[in-house]
């Protein structure tokens, strides 16, 4: 898949498939920053507001200060992290109920913020226009671009992995498992999850402000649901609390949504999505990841039945 | 524009809309109490009751007070299907899945009637829009105490059927305790699927009372009702029917105060404000027991 990645733009010259491949690298990144979250107990529902703040963070840094996009990322996703704790501070002694709904009404209120108190420097719901990632003026910009993002996407992981195979990861791990135990063997769980949050947030940040520098507008419209949700359904899919899971599952459902787009379903799109992710949950909790060991369960439970049939042969 | 009218004014609308909220509420509250699931989907439930409502109304021309009646009907036997096809297999699995399966709901149930009514804004003109009470020095839309006479009633109704029938006994007992419940003999499965389909009945009385008083709805009107409706339901505490009422009277009361003073934006916002203020000094609600 690696390979994949890195030939396919040499090989292609459509720059549809580029611009998929940059759009589909970014969620790949943000589907992971909430996996993180998840990995440590806490479904978050609104996840977009941390993937907005990056962008505006980000866009607003760049525009104020003339330094380049590659580096305001980082600047404006530290922004998102900031308010990721403070947000995490009220969410770490709730359960998970009230966990959903406080991330998913936090999204709504950063949004009201955006386009009423704060819209003399965000441009309100008319939004403002974002530096791109690497100057148009630069030939073949876009290709640059692309490595940038696969760059950033790699390093996001190869992170990510090193967290969750710490002992900050293992603590994560113990926290979701049983809190009781883990407070027992010397954990806390308010700062680990405190961790986690800020962790999670800061590379939802990175996603959102790679992406707001890609399109080049930025719009109230990034705290929707739909960026909300997009994540949740990329990683149940894929696997949740795994490394690999955010990936595959963003790969998979990209590839069978830009099917779908091109047969002309609009509304017919998200009911399938809809389904399968259904279908996911009830029948394979863990994922396409675990699709090898599920199929190998399949095959002995149905072998088992076999034998009742012809008990003769063997 | 003296000060006490709009006051006034404030209260009625805030009684108004929480109406609807208390319907919402109740009926997540009625499912969480047996079943301890929430359903973050349930404001879909909302959404479909009221298209009901507007195909019927467009077909038959009935009064939609009356088509009330029919699509809480309806809604009782969708509600059980995708209790026995969604929920049931997942029961006990972690909470985390009941949130994610809602999501995948949300999408199907959203765009399926996307599909059958599409996205635009409609809205059902009832007949009795234009008629208006004094009361005070208020003109008050006779529909809104139409509406507010409807929610009594049908809380009324509630009230009774958990009381005094079979039914509403056996679900009061899977509620308080399951697996007394399953000792005593009682079918908890079919009482889940009752309660489900009765909390999906109670979304399309509130999604059918929106439509009578002359609200625009789409397929996607759902979720903020809904979220607001979970969030009275933390408020009031979870699983009780009485704080579920309280809540939803305050929370319509604060939403419209709050579009009065802060400006209209803040409507959808202020709800959740209120919510966090009240989980960071109190984490499990208002009047929530501590634990599970």
């Amino acid at each position: 898949m690696l390979a994949a990645a890195f030939v396919i733009p040499v090989l292609t010259d459509s720059m549809f498939i580029i611009n998929l491949m940059v759009l589909m690298l970014i969620f790949i990144i943000f589907a992971s920053a909430w996996n993180l979250l998840a990995f440590s107990g806490q479904g978050s529902l609104g996840h977009a507001a941390f993937f907005g703040i990056g962008a505006y963070g980000s866009t607003l840094i760049a525009a104020k200060s003339s330094i380049s996009p590659l580096v305001t990322i980082f600047l404006g996703a530290a922004v998102a992290a900031l308010i990721g704790i403070l947000i995490g501070l009220t969410c770490v002694r709730l359960k998970e109920w009230f966990l959903a709904m406080v991330t998913f009404g936090f999204a709504i209120i950063v949004q009201t913020l955006t386009v009423s108190v704060l819209a003399p420097v965000t441009g309100g719901w008319d939004g403002i226009a974002s530096a791109r990632l690497i100057s148009p003026t630069i030939p073949s910009y876009q290709l640059i671009e692309y490595y940038a993002v696969l760059a950033i996407t790699i390093g996001s992981i190869v992170a990510l992995w090193y967290i969750m195979k710490s002992k900050v990861g293992l603590a994560f791990l113990a926290i979701r498992e049983n809190e009781l135990e883990a407070r027992a063997a010397g954990i806390d769980p308010v700062r680990y999850r405190l961790l986690a949050f800020a962790i999670s947030a800061y590379i939802a940040g990175v996603a959102g402000a790679l992406q707001i520098h890609h399109i080049g507008y930025l719009t109230p419209e990034i705290y929707g649901v739909e960026n909300s949700f997009w994540p949740i359904t990329y990683v149940i899919l894929g696997g949740l609390g795994t490394l690999a899971g955010p990936v595959v599952g963003t790969v998979v459902l990209t590839i069978i949504w830009e099917g779908l787009k091109a047969t002309g379903m609009t509304f017919g799109r998200y009911v399938i999505i809809g389904v399968i992710l259904i279908l996911a949950i009830i029948f394979l909790p863990k994922g396409l990841v675990s699709l090898p060991e599920q199929v190998q369960e399949w095959r002995k439970r149905f072998r088992k039945k076999e034998p009742l049939q012809e008990p003769a042969v063997k | 524009m003296d000060n006490i009218g709009v006051l006034l004014q404030i209260i009625f609308w805030g009684l108004y809309a929480g109406c609807i909220y208390i319907l919402l509420a109740t009926g997540l509250n009625l499912i969480f109490g047996v079943m301890k699931v929430v359903n973050f989907a349930h404001g879909e439930f909302l959404m479909i009751g009221a298209y009901i409502t507007f195909t019927i109304f467009i077909l038959t021309g009935f009064n939609p007070y009356l088509i009330l009646v029919l699509s809480m009907l309806a809604l009782i036997g969708i509600g059980a299907v995708i209790e026995r096809l969604c929920f049931r297999p997942i029961l006990g699995t972690g909470k985390l899945n009941e949130i994610f399966l809602s999501i995948g709901l949300i999408y199907i149930i959203q765009n399926g009637a996307a599909m059958i009514w599409g996205d635009a804004w409609q809205s059902v003109k009832s007949p009795y829009a234009g008629i208006t009470v004094q009361i005070g020095s208020l003109d008050v839309p006779f529909d809104y105490i139409l509406i507010m006479v409807f929610t009594a009633a049908i809380l009324c109704g509630l009230y009774l059927f958990l009381k005094k029938t079979t039914i509403g006994m056996q679900m009061r007992a899977s509620s308080q305790n399951r697996k007394g419940a399953m000792l005593v003999g009682i079918d908890v499965e079919r009482i889940d699927i009752i309660s489900f389909g009765l909390g999906c009945a109670l979304a399309a009385a509130a999604g059918t009372l929106w439509v009578v008083s002359g609200q625009v709805f789409n397929p996607y009107m759902g979720s903020i009702p809904a979220v607001k409706a979970f969030a009275i339901i933390i408020l009031g505490g979870l699983g009780s029917i009485p704080g579920a009422i309280i809540g939803g009277l305050l929370m319509g009361l604060a939403e419209n105060g709050a579009a009065y003073f802060l400006g209209g934006i803040w409507k959808d916002a202020i709800s959740f404000v209120i919510l966090i203020i009240v989980l960071v000094v109190k984490p499990t609600g208002l009047f929530g027991e501590k634990g599970e």
